[in-house]
């Protein structure tokens, strides 16, 4: 703004440091809308933490003109339970009854993550078939996952049935999982040197009949959602994050994917059964909203093509490699990362050689696409907040950890 | 993943006392604390454009802070070590590196170490007054507790 003072419609003289609606003020950014020659007053307003659509605990604290957004905070911290203390002070084989509780809708990611740090540092060789099982359960669980993604998303947009729908295929999935693990939810499942059972019998069928029609439902499932002209309209061209902003937030995931950067653990760091299965990487172009739901749905596709041939390609074998009852890792430092529903979901594990870590780090993706949110949210309505939110996919149980 | 000691090597040369290592962990920068922002700098100018991690750990004589940069164009990634003492301050590399807004803010307030040059110092997860969890000094049972048991 310039040092000198411009007569303004209806508000008389704007001079240096007051609000200008046809400017936006320095370090915040304004996106172009109606603008009245109106000065209005900004109001700071709480979005949670028990707001309906911040997908558990998150509150966002955000500066609007009007309706527009000028600035917005993140804040978390609601739901921290102090799992990498916690961590420090249980035995290897029990750190994964925390993990579940990090990202509690893919639970079985994060023990995986676990699990594959702490068998850098074991004298064990995983059998092949656990490794098919841990695929099995992670894209199992990957798609229970997105269908939570789906649902609550629809429900954002003031979509009401699909959830239900998106329900009621997820309850088959943790019927599924159930029957693998014992445990809907709090799997505790795979653990280091395999997992804890092998597929009773049965199974094979179960799951297959799921596979049958699901990729049906998803179909109707997307043009239920996708193919609606008002959803469409409300998702298109906002929350987006290119390819510049994605890498400088450290993104990862279908967050990151939307923005055409072709990285998935799965296949650029291969761990488990994914080196042995055909599946592709789907991949969006200019990273707004709609291309992150687009991600996400070709995911699910690509998830049930890969449980189909975990199904049918299953080896005979072990479920678990030998292990000690205690275990007590060589001493070391190890990084492990896995793709979760979410996206990069890494241990940092520091063994001192007995039987409980001496320091886990927890990497959540969903802590980096929250403080992405700060970034992006600017220059959007109140009404877009949700939808942003939504469409990456954020857990607040491995933010707060 | 590609092994990037030469790489690191090679960009890194410009900076004083750099120790650079291939551990199980990966390849590891050693770099002292004043030239961490500068070692960054130079590996973001040199294609590692994403800070994909940040925590520390309490060594039990300080705090080591790792840095985990990846280079989606060239698939290499490298860790960025540096050790500040209990109590120490480090200097925040959001600049450069936006997704270190809140993992240094996280790793500030669990260590109980300071940040300069953030532009939003506040504790993260943790309310005022809570000790720094992640030090190995702060229990979570008192000793009599944990006999009790």
């Amino acid at each position: 703004m310039s040092d000198i003072c411009e007569e303004t419609l209806g508000v008389g003289l704007l001079c240096e440091g007051q609000h200008d609606p046809g400017t936006p003020p320095a370090g915040l950014r304004r996106a172009p809308s109606g603008v009245d020659g109106l000065t209005t007053e900004h109001l700071i307003i709480n979005m949670g933490p028990q707001h309906p659509s911040t997908h558990g605990v998150l509150r966002m604290i955000v500066e609007v003109d009007g309706e527009e957004i000028v600035a917005a905070e993140v804040s978390v911290g609601y739901l921290h339970r102090g799992i990498e203390k916690l961590a420090e002070h249980r035995r290897y084989d029990a750190v994964g009854t925390l993990m579940d509780r990090g990202d509690y809708v893919s639970g079985m990611m994060g023990e995986l993550a676990f699990a594959l740090a702490a068998e850098q540092l074991m004298d064990v060789e995983v059998p092949r078939k656990a490794h098919w099982l841990r695929s099995l359960a992670s894209e199992l669980n990957r798609l229970a996952s997105h269908l939570v993604w789906y649902g609550t998303f629809g429900l954002d947009t003031g979509a009401m049935g699909q959830f239900l729908y998106a329900m009621r295929e997820r309850e088959a999935l943790l019927d599924i999982l159930e029957a693998l693990s014992g445990q809907r939810m709090m799997f505790n499942y795979i653990r280091p040197g395999g997992v804890v059972a092998d597929m009773p019998t049965g199974l094979a069928e179960k799951i297959r009949t799921f596979l049958s029609t699901f990729d049906m439902y998803l179909d109707e499932y997307d043009q239920l959602l996708g193919g609606n002209e008002i959803f469409q309209a409300r998702v298109k061209g906002i929350g987006v994050i290119d390819r510049q902003m994605a890498l400088a937030f450290g993104l990862t995931g279908a967050n990151l994917r939307a923005a055409g950067v072709d990285f998935d653990i799965r296949k650029a760091r291969p761990y488990a059964a994914y080196p042995e299965l055909d599946f592709e990487v789907p991949l969006g172009s200019t990273g707004d909203a709609w291309d992150r739901y687009t991600v996400r749905m070709a995911e699910m596709r690509q998830s049930a093509r890969m449980i189909s041939q975990l199904i049918d390609g299953m080896p005979e074998g072990e479920h678990t490699a030998k292990v000690p009852r205690i275990i007590r890792p060589k001493a070391g430092e190890v990084y492990a990362s896995v793709e979760s529903s979410r996206g990069e979901t890494g241990i940092h594990l520091l063994s001192d050689g007995t039987e409980h870590p001496y320091r886990m780090h927890y990497r959540g993706p969903s802590l980096y696409a929250a403080q992405a949110l700060e970034e992006i949210l600017p220059g959007h309505l109140i009404a877009d907040v949700v939808m942003i939110i939504g469409s990456t996919d954020i857990m607040l149980g491995e933010l707060d950890r | 993943m590609l092994p990037a000691t030469a790489d690191i090597e090679r960009i890194l040369a410009g900076i004083d006392g750099v120790q650079i290592a291939e551990e199980i962990l990966g390849t590891v920068a050693r770099v002292e604390l004043a030239f961490v922002p500068d070692a960054l700098g130079a590996l973001k100018a040199a294609g590692y454009e994403s800070l994909v991690d940040f925590d520390g750990t309490d060594t039990g004589e300080a705090i080591e802070i790792t840095y985990r940069l990846r280079s989606y164009a060239a698939d290499r990634e490298v860790f960025v070590k540096a050790t500040v003492a209990y109590g120490g301050t480090i200097e925040s590399v959001w600049f450069d590196y936006p997704s270190a807004l809140m993992p240094e803010r996280e790793t500030a307030e669990l260590f109980g170490i300071h940040l300069a040059g953030h532009p939003n110092p506040k504790r993260l997860l943790t309310s005022d007054g809570v000790e720094p969890l992640l030090r190995k000094d702060v229990l979570i049972r008192t000793v009599e507790e944990v006999k009790a048991r």
